[in-house]
């Protein structure tokens, strides 16, 4: 039944990249078919879950992996992502094969990267260049922006970013937590700022105003944050046909190198077919590696799209490092969503040759759980007990970090000889991370103890071992020469002229911020070229 | 006490200058179309002359009407698409009597039977703002397109000659400035009757259930007599004040839906002395119970929390499928509170003490959980987002919403109410529609039988005669 579908673009994978595209070209009058290899959960269920789990910090565990399409899970491990290598566990990452993905339960930020981190190898001599430059995308940035819902400091903040409007929402008043931090690290020497975010403060898009629930991860009750379920309910509503349960297993390809035809199986294993002139493969940047690993045929030994040699290399994503300590006033985190600000002052500079530009954020989790889980440990009982808890939810204090990674060949992803359900291979990776991180690790370090030292720390923790942040990027990198890239600044194939790919695997440094808002950027452009190319533009 | 007549008319003419005399000396142009400006914001032209997005009074806004949607026309003094080319005359003529300059009739949808209550000196006021105060838009707006037979205007001068009573507003001189003031704003500017009034089977007001609630589309518009059980009895004046301004009420009632477009665009505009006039007229509206009604739409239900019991029993699930606790929990009290209750500030209000919940009828329920509330009042925001089919925080089907629905009622509001799933279905179409839509099918039939029958008759007599 289904094999008999085509359409102008196929999209493999609905979450806001896909979305975005599938959105973009129905609105403008094409036929989109989209493919989603997990099934479709209600928001309310998703909420519920989370109610119900015990382990309120295992954001995956609201998300049930289907068994047809499995994501990783950690508690108990499901070892879905096979991990080598020094660091293996630094890519233990989190991402959700469900129709909306992974933006279900992101924190939100919506930065913009860097005009220098478009260039970092003619400008710092390291890494490489994306082949695009900042000001390309500055539009793409904005339209983002607007699609999104993004909040954000119209007081003239000046985030290094240049822009050529303001914000389309202001950002939300700072909870009390992160305006003594704002007052306090301003104040010595630091610069910390108020976070551009994709979550409302006033009525947007039919969505209501954030509420502070402070559960934007693992899931926001009231869609006051934007999740890519919403450019999948409005991509369906311009027309989209979204087929659930289709995990897209190869991509087939004509004497001409075009793609022809992506097929799927669905959850009992049966293979279906479909046809289109276009093909966005939109399945993070992880499944879309497999999936282009898994189309191999003779003539593409290694893959499609893989001429390069550059399929499922240069992976990359923030590893993190954190400090927790006690301050010797009360913060009372918890009001206001998880996160508001971040410490951006090395975020940029000459220093960028030698180490890793980061980016610190003050987490505004409420404490509760964690002050009673350490009350509870201490043997205490009584009002000394609830004392305790009172204290210690008052008191802490959770700052975390992203740092930049270098691209390099060796971080790959390959196809395990371990199958899935569906006798799929599982994704394979090797990882670790170099000097230039860790150098800038250290610096951080210092960084976490002289701002403890301003609020007068106790029992000061620190996490130095390196934290995934599950911003996978680097796996099909762009680049302007087809030789040791996989797509051009456009996102499309080098090797396959109507191959395009909207994943932040494309991106070729991975900066110091989240990557979202720059998948969307990415993706909204990949939109353009194709009513371009379907004579759909207006 | 019996007045002589003459006595009786110029007290009346007195009473009637003071009335109308809110904006003062109307002695340069710029106060007379001020003045207009104001009596158009009460009449809230704005709210049905002006499409979403589109620009003041160019019309386009569609009025989802049971017999199918009107278009409100462009009201600017445009001479090509407007009204720029109407004499004060022809002006008059279509908002008193629902007659275009090209002869053509309005459809009641436009509330001139309301409007035909204006005082003369206010349609010239408002003649002179809609040519001097407002910005011409040249197009003309999108035509109404109605099925057969509904499509024949000149049937509704037979309708008129039923329903319009053509007299503008007599002051009555045993009340006092303040009432027929408040009389003046209710019947004629504010036209409340239009949805506050149950409807006929002709789709006339039924004069003598004024003011005892009537459908609209989906959404119910309450009574607002002054029976202390079904109405606004027991609201002190300063309450209603406090609502027509802000549109809402801790611990009673928050306008949605037409309500919070009425407070918006022109309710919260008008001058507290005649927000206060309204609530004094209101409050004198003869009592009218409804026999469903035991107790007050504000006086049910009390907090009530089923999150300890919920938590541990239901576990981590990929079904979509649930009961009305579950949904409660997850799609109401991320705001309203687990209890019901609302915040402290109120701001997400409770949802006992509600009349949303408490009344006869759960229409409104299900109207603001299909659609939402948005309200811009008081220089604040007030939205709820809605969880109909175009939902973009949680699209939920008809079962579900008759599930959270009945949760709700059941705890927090009129238990003796129940929520089908038919019922949301209804809801999510506009609402029963009334006798006369259900007819056009059959209308033309009617007609052509009752031609049949008199030709019938004709014939007979014909054939009498010649026999």
């Amino acid at each position: 039944m289904s094999d008999n579908l085509s359409a102008d673009v196929v999209v493999i994978g609905s979450g806001v990249a896909g979305a975005l595209v599938a959105s973009e070209l129905a609105a403008a009058g094409a036929s989109v078919l989209m493919l989603e290899a997990g099934p479709r959960l209600e928001r309310w269920r998703i909420v519920e879950n989370f109610r119900n789990q015990a382990d309120k910090d295992d954001f995956q565990r609201p998300y049930p992996a289907a068994k047809h399409a499995p994501h990783p899970e950690y508690a108990p491990d499901n070892d879905y992502l096979i991990l080598k290598g020094p660091d293996a566990k630094s890519y233990a990452s989190q991402y959700l094969r469900v129709v909306g993905g992974t933006t279900w339960h992101w924190a939100a930020s919506a930065w913009r990267f860097l005009p220098n981190d478009f260039t970092m190898k003619s400008t710092y001599g390291v890494g490489r260049d994306w082949g695009i430059g900042y000001d390309e995308l500055e539009p793409y940035y904005y339209r983002a922006e607007v699609e999104l819902g993004v909040s954000g400091p119209n007081d003239g903040t000046d985030l290094g970013s240049p822009r050529r409007q303001p914000y389309p929402m202001d950002h939300l008043l700072l909870s009390y937590n992160d305006q003594r931090f704002y007052d306090v690290l301003n104040a010595n020497g630091f610069k910390l700022v108020s976070e551009p975010v994709a979550r409302n403060s006033r009525p947007y898009d039919q969505r209501p105003t954030c509420c502070g629930n402070n559960n934007c991860m693992p899931i926001c009750p009231i869609a006051a944050m934007y999740s890519g379920i919403i450019h999948v309910d409005k991509a369906e509503r311009a027309g989209t046909k979204l087929l659930t349960n289709a995990v897209v297993y190869r991509l087939e390809v004509d004497a001409q190198d075009r793609i022809v035809a992506a097929h799927y199986k669905d959850p009992d294993g049966n293979s279906h077919r479909v046809t289109g002139k276009y093909f966005v493969l939109a399945a993070n940047a992880l499944e879309s590696v497999k999936i282009l690993l898994m189309s191999a045929t003779d003539k593409w030994k290694n893959g499609l799209a893989n001429s390069s040699d550059q399929v499922g290399r240069n992976l990359m994503d923030h590893p993190g490092t954190g400090v927790t300590f006690l301050a010797d006033e009360p913060l009372w985190p918890g009001r206001g969503p998880m996160e508001m600000t971040s410490i951006v002052d090395h975020r940029d500079g000459e220093f960028r040759r030698e180490w890793a530009s980061k980016k610190l954020h003050l987490n505004n989790q409420v404490q509760t759980r964690h002050a009673t889980l350490k009350a509870l440990s201490m043997g205490l009982t009584g009002k000394a007990l609830d004392d305790e808890i009172r204290y210690r939810s008052a008191h802490t204090v959770n700052i975390n970090s992203f740092h930049d990674i270098l691209p390099e060949p060796d971080n790959r992803m390959r196809l395990s000889d371990q199958k899935d359900a569906l006798g799929l291979p599982r994704p394979e990776i090797t990882y670790q991370i170099g000097d230039y991180t860790k150098k800038s690790a250290v610096h951080t370090h210092e960084a976490y103890a002289k701002i403890a030292e301003l609020f007068g720390c106790r029992e000061i923790e620190f996490s130095d071992s390196f934290a995934p942040n599950n911003h996978l990027m680097g796996s099909v990198i762009m680049g302007a020469d087809p030789r040791d890239s996989v797509v051009d600044g456009q996102c499309r194939a080098h090797d396959h002229a109507n191959l395009y790919m909207a994943t932040s695997g494309v991106m070729a440094s991975a900066g110091s911020v989240n990557c979202t808002l720059t998948i969307a950027a990415l993706s909204l452009r990949i939109a353009d070229t194709l009513k371009q190319a379907l004579g759909k533009a207006s | 006490m019996k007045f002589h007549p003459l006595i009786r008319r110029a007290g009346a003419f007195g009473l009637a200058a003071a009335l109308y005399a809110t904006v003062a000396h109307a002695d340069a142009d710029t106060d007379l179309v001020k003045r207009g400006e104001y009596l158009a914001r009460a009449a809230d032209c704005v709210a049905c002359h002006t499409a979403p997005g589109g620009k003041p009074y160019a019309g386009g806004y569609g009025i989802e009407s049971p017999l199918g949607t009107i278009y409100s026309t462009n009201i600017t003094p445009s001479k090509q698409g407007g009204i720029g080319g109407y004499s004060e005359a022809q002006f008059d003529a279509a908002l008193r009597h629902g007659i275009r300059a090209d002869g053509a009739h309005l459809y009641p949808a436009m509330p001139y039977t309301s409007y035909a209550k204006l005082a003369p000196d206010d349609v010239s006021a408002l003649y002179q703002y809609f040519m001097h105060g407002v910005e011409p838009v040249d197009g003309a707006a999108k035509a109404t397109e109605l099925p057969f037979p509904f499509s024949v205007r000149l049937a509704m001068a037979g309708w008129n000659l039923l329903f319009l009573d053509k007299a503008p507003f007599q002051p009555d001189p045993a009340k006092s400035e303040e009432w027929n003031r408040g009389a003046y704003l209710v019947e004629a500017l504010e036209h409340c009757s239009s949805c506050h009034t149950p409807r006929n089977a002709l789709m006339a007001e039924s004069t003598s259930q004024a003011y005892a609630g009537g459908a609209l589309g989906a959404w119910y518009a309450p009574n607002i007599t002054s029976d202390p059980v079904s109405g606004l009895g027991d609201w002190s004046e300063a309450e209603v004040v406090q609502y027509l301004k802000t549109g809402r009420v801790v611990g009673k009632a928050q306008a949605a839906g037409p309500m919070a477009e009425a407070v918006e665009h022109s309710l919260q505009h008008l001058s507290d002395a005649d927000l206060k006039a309204i609530a004094v007229y209101v409050k004198g509206l003869p009592e009218i119970r409804d026999a469903r009604d035991q107790q007050p739409g504000h006086s049910f239900g009390k907090a009530h929390s089923d999150e300890a019991t919920l938590r541990g029993v239901a576990g981590v699930s990929a079904s979509n499928s649930a009961a009305g606790a579950e949904l409660f929990s997850a799609v109401c009290a991320s705001c309203h509170q687990p209890t019901g209750s609302g915040t402290r500030d109120q701001y997400y209000p409770s949802l006992s003490h509600n009349t949303t919940l408490g009344r006869g009828d759960a229409r409104n329920l299900v109207a603001v959980i299909l659609h939402g509330v948005v309200r811009r009042a008081d220089g604040k925001d007030v939205f709820m987002p809605g969880f109909g089919a175009d939902s973009l925080v949680n699209p939920l089907s008809d079962a579900q919403i008759a599930d959270v629905a009945n949760y709700t009622l059941q705890h927090y509001g009129n238990p003796e109410l129940k929520v089908s799933a038919q019922d949301v279905a209804l809801a999510r179409q506009g609402g029963e529609p009334p006798l006369l839509a259900k007819l056009p099918g059959l209308l033309p039939w009617l007609v052509g039988a009752v031609v049949v029958i008199i030709g019938l008759i004709a014939w007979l007599i014909g054939r009498r005669r010649k026999g």
